[in-house]
């Protein structure tokens, strides 16, 4: 899929991808399987160790009235970047330490 | 093998179930899998250790039997390599690894969690071995339970480790309502019978 090899393309460069909505769970799938074969780990340089992925959900009732998540924003990133998330109700915070190689 | 054996073979493979053992690297599932085999024929199928992704293939046990009330439910038991979304084989050094082993157990745990993805096609039940201590609104948990729901596939969320003080199976049960959720401790070995009831409800 064009659109997981973006958001995985963008994450090793060392970007955090903020996405509204949700991704399918094809596309989850897909992103871990393809994390999984970009991990290299004798490259040092590049030093790609995987992905974390945060969302912001809200409740939204199903058919059958059980509480249903309806994700409002995805935010990925290289792995261990983001350091603290904190979610409330409707409220996504982050804080990530970017630049990570040149600090 | 006598003729009459190889047919009563062909009619038991038509019914085969086949019950994987998913989550997160370390929750427990090998711990499980071990608890369940040995209490079907007294023998472990894998190794458990504390160093994740201890699992790096996947281990397949035929002919597990449980029994409750008289009845028994026989099954294969797919343990799978635990699922990740990173794998950082520097972690691996804090247990002692040397650096080639620690390189050689990330690349093996990456296509572990690839194969474990793939296994996904070819089981009938599910048991979501979840370690209660930690949280467990994880991406790994709900891309697992999403292919599931999507495949029709039954499944148990198992909320492992209550012996532990921190563990908080209250908190799983919260967070997944519409699933069945059963607290265990697969190393004490406690509340095995409740999970073995519900297994027959859901994978019978
Ligand atoms: N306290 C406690 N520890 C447990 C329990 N079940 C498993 N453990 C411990 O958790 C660690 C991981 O157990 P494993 O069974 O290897 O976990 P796994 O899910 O197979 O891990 P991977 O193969 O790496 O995916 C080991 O140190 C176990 O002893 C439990 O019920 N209670
Ligand atoms: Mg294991």
């Amino acid at each position: 899929m064009e659109k997981i090899y973006k958001i995985i393309g963008l994450v090793k460069e060392g970007n955090l991808v903020v996405m509204e909505g949700g991704l399918s769970t094809a596309e989850q799938t897909e992103l871990i399987e393809t994390t999984m074969r970009e991990i290299d780990v004798e490259d040092d340089v590049e030093n790609f160790i995987g992905i974390d992925i945060n969302t912001l959900d809200k409740d939204s009732s199903s058919f059958f009235g059980f509480l249903k998540k309806k994700t409002v924003i995805t935010v990925i990133g290289p792995a261990d970047v983001v350091k603290t998330v904190e979610k409330q109700s409707n409220f996504l915070s982050m804080v990530a330490e970017i630049n990570k190689n040149e600090s | 093998m006598g003729f009459f054996d190889f047919i009563r073979n062909l009619f038991k493979n038509k019914q085969k179930v086949s019950i994987g053992l998913y989550g997160h690297p370390n929750s427990g599932k090998t711990t499980l899998a071990n608890t369940i085999a040995s209490d079907s024929f007294g023998k472990n199928i894998g190794l458990p250790s504390n160093v994740p992704h201890e699992t790096r293939k996947v281990l397949k046990q035929e002919k597990v039997v449980i029994k409750e009330n008289g009845k028994e439910l026989s099954f294969d038991i797919i343990d799978t390599p635990g699922i990740a979304t990173k794998v950082d084989y520097k972690n691996f050094l804090e247990y002692g690894l040397e650096v080639d082993e620690a390189k050689d157990r990330a690349k093996e745990a990456t296509k572990g969690i690839i194969e474990a993805i793939k296994w996904l096609e070819d089981v009938n039940g599910v048991l979501l071995v979840v370690d209660a201590i930690d949280d467990p609104l994880t991406q790994t948990n709900i891309t697992i339970i999403g292919n599931l729901e999507a495949r029709n596939i039954p499944f148990i969320v198992v909320a492992n480790k209550i012996d532990d003080p921190k563990a908080n199976a209250d908190k799983i049960v919260s967070v997944f309502p519409q699933h069945t959720v059963v607290p265990i401790s697969a190393l004490k070995k406690d509340n095995i019978e409740e999970l073995y009831k519900e297994m027959f409800k859901k994978f019978n």
